[in-house]
């Protein structure tokens, strides 16, 4: 940052003849304002690439083989998004069978959460917390923004462009899977590189964690929860040394610390509209052994 | 009698694990309620930094015992130290690391000694995607109506809560 200034400041030191080009610039910012949708992924491509990625997670870390456990999870989950402005999306929550603690999302709606985070969290307000910060990131596309932001512009030609017979089948074809698990090849190549680069394990910009938060505990308040079942799941989370690197709610930088000091100003806003607001401890304690 | 002290290490690094998850202090001077709730009488005045056990989390209040005394404390008044090892308290939080970043975490993953292996970039480049395991997956989706009829069971009524966030919908 400082190298930064420093180097602004010999620029505009050297005189006009390196001095920027604001109306450049500003130029370059307004067409890119003007086109929003030249360089964006359809929900179709969005939902493809996410089942392609969770495919990808899958065959690294196991599906949970308690099929009642994955059902409870999922119905958690699937109230909580009722509660968001993608209610559209197919919702698909897995729990990978792994004592690391961990949560993330993936693009079009698919969220990854570790056994072993299951078996930290007090109760269903906690779970629901942690599930909405996930959803929030799916509803606000901070993943999908900057693999967008990424692509390069040859990858571009061939988005919209939407031929039914060249695609590439990538799952079983479940039954409710919106894009019936085809998805066109040019989306397969940017999962399969996006998951190379370690792309879905980078965490995300501090801000867009902050965002996150917000919005996780307006959805779990909207469902019924105890808003405070985010703050109780940092707080478990808090108490372990290093506290954890994973892309979504373990990311280093802010640390839970931080991101509770942050929700202090906000959560205590929710108590006002609640009514009667459930922390469902002994059905966690019921599905989650 | 190795056995024995074997079994005492074990039974030590239980209840350290055990200690360390219960502890929390408080981080500003604060006030124990008798119940969970402002209007609730204060039992007692705790000092910024009081060390307390907690009983239970859950809700604006945090049940706690502190100075021998039990009652609660606002949740967000409660400091939670970072004491627990990973490694420690039953495993696999040594590859807590593991999953993210760059060349330093990818180093603690491999001395993770738990025997459990959490989910490397390098697990993830190499992992063959598993077509049966997304379908799986999806097949424990749930429907509108089932995630209805889940929230009724639990009590889960809808809230309407406005949210600005910083003036934008």
């Amino acid at each position: 940052m400082k190298r930064l200034v420093a180097a602004i400041a010999l620029a505009f030191a050297a005189g006009p003849a390196l001095a920027i080009d604001f109306g450049k610039i500003i130029d370059i910012g307004r067409q890119a304002v003007q086109q929003p949708s030249a360089k964006e992924f359809t929900q179709e491509d969005e939902i493809a690439l996410g089942e392609a990625a969770t495919a990808s997670f899958l065959g690294a870390s196991p599906l949970h083989k308690d099929a009642s456990l994955q059902r409870y999870v999922n119905r958690v989950g699937k109230w909580v998004a009722l509660h968001s402005d993608r209610t559209d999306l197919p919702w698909t929550f897995s729990v990978i069978d792994t004592e690391t603690i961990n949560a993330f999302a993936l693009p079009g709606g698919s969220i990854i959460v570790s056994s072993g985070l299951l078996k930290r969290l007090a109760s269903e307000s906690e779970l629901a917390g942690v599930l909405a910060h996930e959803i929030a990131h799916v509803v606000k596309k901070h993943q999908l923004k900057a693999i967008q932001s990424g692509m390069q512009a040859d990858f571009w030609k061939n988005v919209g462009t939407s031929v039914a017979a060249d695609r590439v089948k990538i799952g079983g074809g479940a039954v409710g899977s919106t894009v019936g698990n085809m998805a066109k090849p040019y989306i397969l190549d940017a999962a399969g590189n996006l998951i190379k680069d370690g792309f879905f394990l980078r965490p995300l910009d501090r801000g867009l964690e902050t965002e996150a938060d917000q919005l996780a505990i307006v959805l779990a308040t909207r469902a019924g929860y105890d808003p405070y079942g985010l703050v109780g799941a940092l707080q478990m989370l808090a108490q372990f040394k290093g506290g954890g690197d994973a892309a979504s709610i373990f990311s280093t930088h802010p640390s839970a610390t931080d991101r509770i000091a942050e929700l202090e100003k906000f959560v205590p806003t929710m108590e006002s509209y609640t009514k009667q607001p459930q922390l469902l401890e002994a059905r966690f304690k019921q599905n989650v052994k | 009698m190795r056995l024995a002290a074997t079994l005492l290490v074990a039974l030590l690094a239980l209840a350290s694990s055990a200690w360390a998850q219960d502890q929390a202090f408080t981080n500003r001077a604060t006030e124990l309620k008798e119940k969970g709730d402002a209007q609730s009488k204060t039992v007692a005045s705790l000092a910024g930094n009081t060390a307390v056990k907690v009983l239970g989390r859950g809700g604006a209040y945090t049940q706690v015992e502190a100075n021998g005394q039990k009652g609660w404390v606002r949740a967000f008044h409660l400091r939670f130290p970072a004491a627990i090892e990973k490694g420690e308290s039953g495993g696999g939080l040594a590859s807590l690391t593991s999953m993210f970043g760059g060349g330093r975490e990818q180093k603690q993953a491999t001395i993770g000694t738990t025997g459990i292996r959490g989910l490397s970039p390098e697990d993830l480049k190499n992992a063959a995607p598993d077509a049966a395991a997304l379908a799986k997956a999806q097949s424990y989706r749930s429907d509108k109506p089932t995630a209805e009829r889940f929230a009724r069971e639990g009590k889960l009524a809808d809230v309407k809560v406005d949210y600005q966030e910083g003036g934008r919908k």
